[in-house]
């Protein structure tokens, strides 16, 4: 096994933990923005890129809800997003022969 | 050029060949991690901590009663002691809850947010008992002995347990299970002896809770 076996969108350092981080959530919840950028300590342009190629993806979901200054933007794992992240898992487990 | 600077940085992140395996793994490892920590309402350490706290807290309410004859129950100082305890526990648990829900929306969240009233709910159970049994003229050694050192833990501990089976998690019922077996034996024991044996059963299962939760996150490993 190479590193092709890597997905590249997850594969990079800043969309690998946006992943793994909404992967903690029980299936189905969503993080609000403002959580994720604390917990990730990205600026706010920098997660916008990253998880608009997840988005994009269909890895996550994010839904927009209110409006104004009471505006909320919560973002969630996809079925398909869990799932690459658990190929992603297993390909670094091969790669790394189980360790 | 704040914009610029953003864009710079996603395009250094965005280098995935910078990151070797090793790398990622590691890096997945941490983030896992860190991130459940972030969303656990029950973190292994604190929860050992409040085992240990709520021991201390019924030793010092049998303390209290150990040498009442007739019994008349716990001092008043002992409760306001008692009453101290549950106030900083709260205030605790109250900071992990908004730690752990903060910015957490969907389903499960909503479900653990009616788990959280149906507990609050059951423990009106005890005092709503001791009213009762006292209307009734239950001697003191049952209404401020037996039924609040047991009560509690039978009615707090079956919601408890009801809710873990439901979802399948089996480390907080059969916590919830010794809860309820330490409330059973020191519902048969007299007034003294209840607040020891309850306090024994909640250590017990508060501290199994921590350790089994403990046992779980170091088992559960990404890569």
């Amino acid at each position: 096994m190479t590193e092709e076996a890597l997905d590249p969108l997850i594969h990079a350092p800043a969309r690998l933990r946006i992943v793994a981080t909404l992967a903690a959530l029980p299936e189905g919840d969503a993080l609000s923005f403002t959580r994720l950028q604390d917990i990730l300590q990205l600026t706010p342009g920098n997660l916008i890129t990253h998880l608009r190629k997840l988005e994009d993806a269909g890895y996550l979901t994010t839904e927009k809800t209110g409006n104004g200054t009471a505006s909320r933007t919560s973002i969630g794992l996809t079925g398909r997003g869990r799932a690459a992240l658990e190929a992603y898992t297993a390909a670094l487990r091969g790669l790394l022969g189980g360790l | 050029m704040n914009g610029t600077h953003d864009l710079e940085q996603a395009a250094d992140a965005d280098n995935g060949g910078a990151l070797n395996p090793r790398e990622a793994a590691r890096l997945l490892e941490q983030t896992s991690r860190e991130a459940r920590r972030q969303f656990n309402l029950s973190p292994p350490l604190l929860t050992a901590l409040m085992g240990g706290v709520i021991l201390v807290a019924y030793g010092a309410l049998w303390l209290s009663v150990r040498e009442q004859h007739p019994y008349t129950g716990p001092s008043l100082g002992v409760i306001g002691l008692v009453y101290a305890t549950v106030a900083v526990a709260i205030t605790v648990s109250m900071k992990v809850y908004r730690r752990a829900t903060g910015g957490v929306s969907g389903p499960v969240a909503r479900q653990r947010t009616v788990e959280g009233v149906a507990i609050l709910l059951s423990y009106l159970g005890s005092p709503v008992l001791q009213g009762a049994l006292k209307y009734y003229g239950a001697s003191d050694a049952i209404v401020y002995g037996v039924i609040p050192a047991a009560a509690p833990l039978i009615i707090v501990g079956t919601t408890v347990a009801g809710i873990a089976a439901s979802k399948a998690d089996w480390p907080q019922f059969g916590a919830a299970l010794a809860v309820v077996t330490g409330g059973v034996a020191a519902a048969f024991v007299g007034p003294i002896g209840a607040w020891l044996v309850a306090g024994i059963g909640l250590f017990v299962g508060v501290v199994g809770y921590a350790a089994a939760t403990a046992w779980q996150r170091r088992a559960v490993g990404n890569v």
